[in-house]
């Protein structure tokens, strides 16, 4: 197959929800000579992208949008092991996790899948977070993102305890600060003091980018 | 003339008319327990969870001082999981229990999973409570909370791992769920026999938003009707509660077979109305603006609600411990037709 057919069959795989073919079209991309990186960006990122959109629209819902990042996965475990230098993966890094109190991470893994696929190295604490836990691992990576996320109106005061210790620990300014989830809006967000508002997975990429100074297309 | 607290109640689900909307905090996920009623009354988390008479007095207690027209348990959605093997932190004075830990690692193994036992202690805690409640407050419904079958299933196992199943493994999938939903009906009945008029479903895990239209009518709404069934066949009432935008699945809400839907703030409660207009709708005062709001917001708000439908009167989603009672009083006061 020619490179362009390649890279579409490996971008509809993801889109297909098809681990299996994303594996195999990323191995036979690689086989015919194809630079990791473009299989990542023109063929996993691609498709990932059209199934972000399909969740916008409401064609795709969680468990779609997660076999497609399943699929994703499996194309990258082929692809990554040949790219020489890392560090030109990433468009920057993010610590995300669930504020304290919350176990509901549904959406916080949309969220993780989403900025995955558009380019962000990620680092998960997972859900029930406690806010020194966040502020220890934002300063450890040196992180430019962090992104809260909580369902529960009971929980949402701890957004704000997160960033005041941010502020504490004088690292509020080396860091922009996303918050999502049920109950959240860009009001409360502007009222604790945080930079920007996902209002869901593919949002909250488009904020992301913004707060980074990212451009869209940068991510193609 | 006025009707009493539970006749009303009971009337809406029957569909009879009523003298005026009633107010009610079902408890469960939508539970009514607030900081200043833990205060007042000496019942606080986390005790409040493990004891039947602090269970029972904190549910009454925030009838007393706030109004509502109801008593209801439990204040979480931790006990049916870890009957069935979930660990579970029991939160603190302001945050829900929450489970921490899943008996389950891959969705085949649920035949390992213990059952719902009324003796199990947490179980026999929720029950004791409700049998105290029936006895203390005879006129006042009482409300016995489930969680709803996805939500439990996403209790027992990641997630994530649990919706790749439903689209992976089908079969299996729903094998798991009609064995969580025999558990839960198990419990519901368990819940009437105690002395419960009426049992809340809510399923945060099951919405819509998150499994979309064919996954919600085809995995969902069959096991939330197997529960409402039940429920029926033991002479309860069934109150189904969904979360999120509803978009989606306008269309597919009719399918329950509960008579009330509890309805979040992210959908207009008219619209829902019109669109199902055999059911009663019951909502959505913003739980943000009860929190955060002034009792005189709260009560716009509140007869908002009612001037688009509502049959039921009530917080659209659980309430936050730091609620002040001002304004759930204020929520009360606009179904009662009081002026501040």
């Amino acid at each position: 197959m020619e490179t362009g057919k390649l890279l579409k069959a490996v971008a509809d795989s993801v889109l297909n929800m098809d681990e299996e073919g994303a594996a195999k079209y990323s191995k036979e991309a690689l086989d015919a000579g194809i630079d990791p990186m473009t299989i990542i960006n023109e063929g996993l990122i691609v498709g990932m992208n059209q199934a972000g959109k399909l969740f916008e629209e409401n064609q795709y819902f969680v468990p779609e949008l997660l076999l497609c990042s399943d699929a994703m996965y499996a194309g990258l475990n082929v692809v990554t092991p040949h790219i020489k230098k890392e560090e030109n993966l990433y468009l920057g890094s993010v610590v995300i996790g669930v504020v304290e109190g919350d176990t509901h991470d549904i959406g916080k893994n949309l969220v993780k899948v989403m900025l995955q696929a558009s380019g962000f190295r990620v680092y998960d604490l997972g859900r029930d977070v406690p806010a020194k836990a966040f502020v220890d691992k934002v300063r450890e990576v040196g992180a430019d993102l962090l992104c809260l996320s909580t369902l529960m109106t009971s929980t949402m005061d701890e957004m704000k305890k997160v960033i005041d210790l941010l502020e504490k620990e004088n690292i509020r300014e080396r860091v922009k600060v996303l918050v999502g989830g049920g109950p959240i809006s860009s009001s409360f967000a502007r009222s604790i003091g945080a930079d920007g508002y996902g209002e869901n997975a593919t949002g909250a990429v488009r904020v992301a980018k913004k707060l980074l100074g990212i451009m869209q297309a940068k991510s193609l | 003339m006025t009707n009493s607290e539970k006749t009303r109640l009971i009337n809406v689900l029957e569909g009879k008319p009523v003298d005026r909307v009633p107010v009610i905090c079902p408890g469960g996920m939508m539970n009514m327990a607030v900081r200043e009623v833990m205060t007042a009354t000496g019942r606080t988390w986390p005790r409040a969870h493990l004891d039947p008479k602090d269970m029972a007095m904190l549910s009454l207690g925030v009838k007393h001082l706030g109004g509502i027209e109801n008593v209801g348990v439990p204040f979480c959605m931790t006990v049916e999981a870890e009957a069935l093997g979930a660990g579970v932190f029991i939160g603190t004075e302001s945050t829900e229990p929450r489970v921490v830990e899943y008996p389950l690692k891959r969705v085949k193994e649920w035949e390992n999973l213990p059952s719902i036992t009324e003796d199990h202690y947490r179980v026999s805690i929720v029950l004791e409570a409700i049998r105290i409640l029936k006895e203390k407050c005879p006129e006042t419904p009482v409300i016995g909370n489930i969680t709803g079958p996805i939500s439990l299933a996403t209790s027992l196992i990641e997630p994530m791992d649990f919706y790749r199943a439903l689209r992976r493994k089908p079969d299996i999938a729903l094998r798991f769920l009609d064995f969580v939903t025999d558990n839960l009906i198990f419990f519901a009945r368990a819940m009437l026999k105690a002395g419960a008029d009426i049992i809340n479903i809510a399923d945060p895990s099951g919405t819509g938003e998150i499994l979309g239209p064919w996954a919600f009518s085809k995995v969902a709404v069959p096991y939330i009707n197997k529960i409402t069934d039940a429920v029926e066949a033991s002479s309860g009432y069934a109150m189904v509660h969904i979360c999120g935008r509803l978009g989606s699945v306008l269309g597919e809400l009719g399918k329950l077979k509960s008579p009330v839907i509890s309805i979040d703030a992210l959908t207009g409660l008219r619209k829902v109305k019109e669109s199902l207009p055999e059911k009663v709708i019951m909502g959505n005062v913003s739980t943000f603006l009860l929190e955060k709001g002034t009792p005189e917001k709260v009560a716009i708000a509140a007869a908002t609600s009612i001037k688009q439908g509502a049959g039921i009167l009530a917080p659209a989603c659980g309430i936050s411990p730091r609620t002040p009672l001002k304004n759930i009083r204020a929520m009360v006061r606009a179904a009662k037709g009081e002026r501040d």
